[in-house]
């Protein structure tokens, strides 16, 4: 991995368009992240999320728009050993052993990561000698991010990587993460668990039907969305109510979006409603991202 | 590279069915076909137990050559082929150890067929006749490694199995591997002319009898080669290794 000047971005999108048939993934985009940068790349499924993070590995080629990594083509930074990723339907061999698998990606980087501290880093230290086939969700999981890695390579890509991991498992991978990106790492990913973003991006950016809807650190994106939500158990509701913009009802919950709380509450008062189970709040992470994706899919 | 071919010949080796079916099968048929025909009045003469031979070692080979490549059909269901995508090795190399996985396993069978045939069924041949055979079997079942590398990027991971079951035994049986073409009625003859597995067992008659190389059955074979790689090489550039959600 030959030294970079730090002013290339590890990662510049520029007009990317990519089609599956009829169906456009990503719409004109333009994206620019810098070395060292932790993104979340939020949205929900269908957003383009994975089309993006397929498009900067070189597994597609874009209907138009430009992606360069580190300065390079995404096929020339992948073969310099500039990236490591987690995809979504990425897999392992069969009939092989998880550390035939880590040797063979290994020996393809200049620079590799020493097995014995890899393997631990990653937790799969007891897991090589193991043939792949008997490895648990969790446990191919975890053996996917060595692969991931194994060259440690400046820049991390990871579509979904805690799908298929429990609570534990997901703390962990986020130590590892965080370890990785305060040394300098530029880790990129894709999720849908709005906490993970919360917790570990400095930056989010949050897609929807292939646009980009908001970009900016959690703070930011969450204060995007004014107002507040009022729940609370009720059977009927008054039709017109005040300051709503949307309601959610699951099982006898009822959420309401509102631009005015007062309003909306002696609205409630006086229409007879009992306020059981009250509870109002400031927007999450997640009605953020739910409202700028639901408008950004019907512009 | 050598890294890749050494991955991927342990990966065969741990497949004990996959030895079974392409090694022993083969030679035993070898010797099965040799003591039937042997039974028979009049017993069996040089010439039939060298073809019985020819024709197993063909057998084996296509054998072979299919169930060593279709496995690209498993890898791509796997997800493994889009994981390789994202490290540095490069493209080039896994096609390249693909084909020399095909072919160094098409080795096996066919030595082992020959074997069989000398020590067992007392086949003799001139030491070049020996090397010859060997030599253009091994060589020309490029045109099943080619083929097989179609069906592995054309078919699903659960069709491919059966189907290279199905692939190799229709050119087995239809291409006068198992009985030969000469007893075939005329209208199935023709069929097995356009098979490749008919000419590649007539080129290895042709290497065993001391013939030196015929032109024809080279030719043939060249052909199809050809026309399976170009093949691949269409269906796999169809192919996309990305997720089409998300």
């Amino acid at each position: 991995m030959p030294a970079l000047a730090l002013d290339v971005p590890a990662l510049d999108i520029s007009g990317l368009t990519v089609r599956h048939g009829d169906v456009l993934a990503v719409d004109d985009l333009d994206l620019r992240i810098g070395q060292g940068e932790t993104v979340a790349l939020l949205g929900p499924n269908g957003a383009g999320k994975s089309s993006t993070v397929s498009a900067v590995l070189g597994l597609l080629r874009p209907s138009a728009g430009a992606v360069r990594v580190l300065g390079r083509t995404p096929s020339d930074a992948v073969r310099a050993g500039c990236v490591g990723a987690m995809l979504q339907h990425g897999g392992l061999p069969g009939e092989a052993r998880v550390g035939e698998v880590v040797h063979l990606v290994r020996s393809s980087y200049a620079d590799p990561w020493p097995t014995a501290d890899l393997a631990a880093t990653t937790g799969i230290d007891g897991l090589l000698g193991r043939p792949v086939d008997a490895l648990s969700g969790g446990q191919r999981q975890r053996v996917l991010l060595a692969l991931a890695l194994a060259g440690r390579p400046p820049l991390l890509l990871l579509d979904e990587p805690t799908s298929a991991m429990d609570v534990e498992g997901r703390r962990a991978f986020w130590t590892t993460m965080r370890g990785l990106a305060a040394r300098g790492t530029t880790v990129v990913f894709a999720t849908h668990h709005l906490e993970e973003a919360d917790a570990v991006a400095d930056r989010v950016v949050v897609l929807a039907g292939g646009r980009l809807v908001a970009d900016g650190s959690a703070a930011a994106v969450r204060s995007a969305v004014s107002g507040r939500t009022v729940r609370l158990t009720a059977d009927r509701l008054p039709g017109d109510l005040p300051g709503v913009t949307s309601v959610t009802r699951q099982g006898a919950t009822v959420a309401l979006a509102t631009g005015d709380v007062e309003a909306t509450l002696r609205a409630l008062l006086d229409a007879g409603v009992p306020l059981t189970d009250l509870d109002v709040r400031g927007a999450s992470l997640e009605d953020a991202v739910l409202s700028l994706t639901t408008s950004g899919a019907t512009r | 590279m050598s890294t890749l071919l050494a991955f991927q010949l342990r990966r065969l080796g741990r497949n004990r069915q996959f030895l079974f079916f392409t090694v022993l099968m083969p030679a035993a048929f070898s010797v099965f076909f040799t003591k039937v025909f042997a039974g028979a009045p009049g017993g069996i003469s040089q010439e039939q137990a060298a073809a019985t031979m020819v024709s197993m070692m063909a057998y084996g080979a296509l054998g072979a050559a299919l169930g060593a490549t279709v496995r690209l059909s498993f890898d791509r269901a796997s997800g493994w082929l889009r994981q390789l995508r994202v490290t540095p090795v490069p493209q080039t190399s896994v096609v390249a150890v693909d084909v020399a996985v095909g072919m160094l396993l098409t080795l096996p069978p066919l030595l082992v067929v020959a074997a069989v045939g000398r020590f067992v069924n007392g086949v003799r041949l001139e030491a070049g006749q020996w090397v010859g055979l060997v030599t253009v079997l091994w060589l020309a079942s490029a045109v099943f490694v080619a083929l097989g590398l179609l069906l592995g990027w054309a078919l699903e991971e659960k069709a491919a199995g059966g189907a290279i079951g199905i692939v190799g035994t229709v050119l087995a049986l239809l291409g006068g591997l198992w009985v030969p073409v000469e007893l075939f009625p005329s209208g199935l003859r023709v069929v097995a002319h356009a098979l490749p597995s008919y000419w590649y067992a007539e080129a290895g008659r042709e290497a065993a009898a001391g013939s030196g190389p015929e032109l024809l059955p080279l030719l043939v074979l060249a052909g199809f080669a050809a026309l399976f790689a170009a093949l691949t090489v269409v269906v796999a550039r169809r192919r996309p290794l990305t997720a089409v959600a998300g």
